[in-house]
Order: C-alpha cells, then structure tokens, then sequence
C-alpha cells in the first residue's frame, strides 16, 4: 500500500523532478565550460515509472518515503581521465549541496584484491544561490543523484548491467573472474591514460620554457615545438620587410603548412630553422622584392616570410627545380603547374644571383 | 569583368570572367552579397576565364570564404591560370583561399 503511495506521490512531483534534471544539466554545462572542462558527456534522466515501481518491489520496505529515494533524478557525468573525476567532484562541491551521509565513493570502496564497479556518487539539491522560486520550495528540497566516473568506468558499468554482473549469483564464477580480470585492465588502462597524458604535460612545459629561453638547439623539432616556437613569432621581422615593398598590409595566417617541409628539409631542432632564419632571410627578401615589387599588390600573408625561407633553403641546397616542385606538390598537392612554378622561381634566382650555378635539376636530390 | 551566379542544386557556380581589380571589385563584392546570406553556403568558383586579381580581388576572396566558413559552408576556387595563381602564391593566399 505504501509502495502505491510513494507511486502517487512521483506522478503528482514528475514536473518537479523534470525541473531538477533540466536545472542540474544546465547549470553543470555552463559551469564546465566556463572552467575550460572537456567532458566525454553529461547525461540526466528521471526514473521511469516503471522502474521506480520495481525498485520498490524488490527494496519497498526500505523507503518510508519517497523522500527516502534519492536517485529519482540521477545526472551523469563522464571523464575522459580518471584524475578529472576528483577535479569535477571539487566543482560539483562548489555548486550543490552535498547531502555527505548518503554520497558514496565507490572508488574507495572496495577490497584491495577486488576490481569492479568504481564511480563517485554524490546525492545532491540546488541550492538557493544557484536556482530559486519561491512558488516551487521542492526544487531546492529535492535529492537527486550526481554520478561522476571515467569512460572505461562507464563501459564497465553498463556491461556489467547488460551481463547482470551485479546480481553475481546469476553467472558462473569462472565468467564473474573473467570480468573481475577485465575490470582490473580497465582500472589499469584509466591509470596510464592519465600519466600519459601527465607526462606529455609535462614535456610540453618543459619544451616551451626551453623555447621561451632560447635554448633553440636543445629543443627537437615536432609539431608542438614548432609551434611553441611560431608563438615567438620568428618571422615577424622578414614578414614586416617584404610586406614594406609595397607598403603593403600583413594578413596573419599560419606558419604550420610549412612544417612537413621543415621535416623534408632535414631539420631535427629548433635551432635548425634558427640558422636557417640567419642564413636565408637576405634571399627571401630578395626573393620577395623580384616578385612583389612593382605589382602594387598590397597585402601578404605572414606566412610568406617563411615560404620563400623555404625555397631559398632549397636552392641552396642545390635541390633546384625537383626540390621545389617537392615543396609546392607537398603543400598544395600535385599539379602540373608545381613544376611551372618551380622553374619560374628557378630562373628568378639565376637572374638575381640567388643560385651561383646552373644544376641540371633531374640529376639533383629532392627535397621530397 | 562579366560575373555569373547559378544555383545548381544546393552548389552555387560563380563564374569569373576577365580581370578583376579596382575598377569593378566594388561590383563584385555586391553582386556576391545574397551569397553571403546562405544557410551553409556551397560555393565554386571558376576562374578560368579571370585574368588578373588586384589586391582588392584577394581582399574580396578572404572576406567571402571568412563568412562562408563562418556559416559552416565552404568555397573553393577551380581552374586557376597560371597568372592568377601566381598572384596567390606570391602573397602567400595560396595557402589561406582554397584553390583546386
């Protein structure tokens, strides 16, 4: 009898719990982009009827109430890493009130010699600060269920539910220790991708703070360094002489198109491209002013500075024509009109100096 | 410069013919506005009857494809001659315009 009036009680309040999921949802999307936080996903749900009322066949004594039931409304929120649950747990501390008697961490629950179900479950109500209406009290009054795990933790608990796992008298025990094995790989996996991605921190740090001192020579060339590195804004001062042959506006764009090249060029740190920055900066001017000037064209991409770096390097090299039919075919993909403008580029530099002697491009080595 | 807009489908066709620079880029800009008002734009551009762009054209280009990505649509120019490339090769807009 008390089962059906607890089942009275949840149909009068399912607009109430509705509110809550919505407010709840909402509140926790905000504040985590606010603070910069990637989640995998939030999710809410108020329990069906149906479940409701077989939860209180199978545990009716238990709940006095329906005040007693704390998971009518649950909210889910999944991380990618597992050292992100303790830092949403924090924020969560800071938004809702936190009804610590009934807030269980399952994490911390179990035996050393045991694996399984680990998540953080908070039971929760809105605070005033956060949402109030006066002509609604139970919206501040109202428990609900905040849920925060990490994805594989996620996987486990819905395999678990869909093997019925949890009743664990229902599979045999040789099936429970293969999912006992499982779930120990799982906890094992969420704790590498965390110091992982620790380490990788950590190195990006590091790299950054050898950039920022100029210790160029020490810091390998990749796409982060490199970058780290375009932050510093290494071209600017090229890219401000070519733009003044016209007088022209530096459109900023990006310099990373030309990384692979870097790569082809056979550069391995940072202090590469610096030497060659101080070798090839008077050729890629030059380069610039036998293109640009007298076309009135009045805007260049910053990134230009570092194009005609590239192809000074090249022709330095001797790569010559194949060299730089390679750059533009990696940059711009394949196309007849690469090599066109490769032996156009070509015969500028023989006209201007920029290249001493006449390689016969076919025999040469290509930068690609 | 004579300039064409067709829909086709949901793709628009612009074709460019002639030079395009000061002269006629205000003509351009406003004959390419309705365009700028699509929902998710899909736009082609073939330049292969254009025979020059000035640095107003460029401007242009980078305006329209900045609203058309804006939109979440996108822009590609085709059949560049080799002059025009140039012109975007030069000023490093090869790199910030999508040409095939």
């Amino acid at each position: 009898m008390h089962c059906e009036m607890i089942l009275d009680e949840y149909r009068e309040r399912q607009p109430i719990y509705n509110k809550i999921k919505d407010i709840v949802l909402d509140r926790l999307r905000s504040t985590l982009r606010d603070n910069n936080m990637v989640v995998t996903a939030i999710e809410g749900r108020v329990k069906t009827e149906h479940s409701l009322a077989g939860k209180l066949e199978l545990k009716g004594s238990k709940y006095h109430t329906i005040d007693d039931i704390t998971d009518i409304v649950g909210v889910r929120i999944i991380t990618f890493f597992s050292d992100e649950v303790d830092k949403i747990a924090a924020m969560v501390e800071r938004m809702f009130d936190i009804d610590w008697d009934n807030s269980v961490d399952k994490r911390k629950m179990l035996a050393i010699d045991r694996f399984g179900y680990m998540s953080l479950h908070y039971i929760c109500r809105i605070p005033t600060s956060i949402y109030h209406d006066p002509e609604q009290p139970l919206l501040n009054e109202l428990r609900f269920e905040l849920q925060m795990r990490t994805a594989l933790q996620h996987v486990w608990a819905n395999m678990q539910h869909d093997t019925g796992y949890k009743s664990e008298v229902e599979i045999p025990m040789e099936y429970q220790r293969s999912l006992n094995r499982l779930a120990g790989i799982l906890e094992l996996a969420d704790e590498q991708f965390s110091r992982i991605r620790k380490e990788i921190n950590d190195y990006r740090r590091n790299v950054q703070s050898l950039v920022a001192t100029g210790n160029f020579d020490e810091v390998p060339l990749n796409g982060d360094t490199f970058r780290s590195y375009c932050d510093l804004r290494p071209f600017q001062r090229l890219a401000e002489k070519i733009a003044t042959i016209n007088q022209a506006e530096l459109y900023e764009d990006s310099p990373m198109p030309y990384y692979n090249i870097l790569l082809r060029l056979g550069m391995k740190t940072i202090g590469d491209i610096e030497r060659m920055r101080a070798e090839c900066s008077d050729g890629a001017y030059q380069l610039a002013l036998i293109q640009l000037a007298g076309t009135g064209l009045d805007i260049v991409a910053y990134s230009v500075a570092l194009q005609n770096l590239c192809i000074v390097k090249i022709l330095k090299l001797g790569y010559g024509t194949v060299g730089l039919t390679g750059m533009f075919s990696a940059i711009y993909g394949e196309s007849a009109y690469n090599a066109q403008r490769a032996e156009r580029i070509y015969q500028q530099a023989l006209r201007s100096g920029l290249v001493l002697n006449d390689h016969h491009p076919e025999t040469e080595t290509s930068a690609s | 410069m004579d300039i064409t807009i067709k829909n086709e489908g949901e793709k628009t066709l612009v074709t460019l013919d002639g030079r395009l620079d000061t002269t006629n880029a205000d003509q351009f800009q406003s004959d390419i506005q309705p365009l700028l008002d699509l929902q998710k734009p899909d736009i082609d551009i073939d330049c292969t009857n254009m025979t020059y762009t000035s640095s107003q054209g460029l401007r242009i280009f980078l305006s329209l494809q900045k609203s058309v990505l804006a939109r979440g649509g996108k822009m590609v120019l085709h059949n560049m001659n080799p002059q025009v490339k140039e012109v975007f090769d030069i000023t490093g807009f090869s790199n910030i315009i999508a040409i095939r």
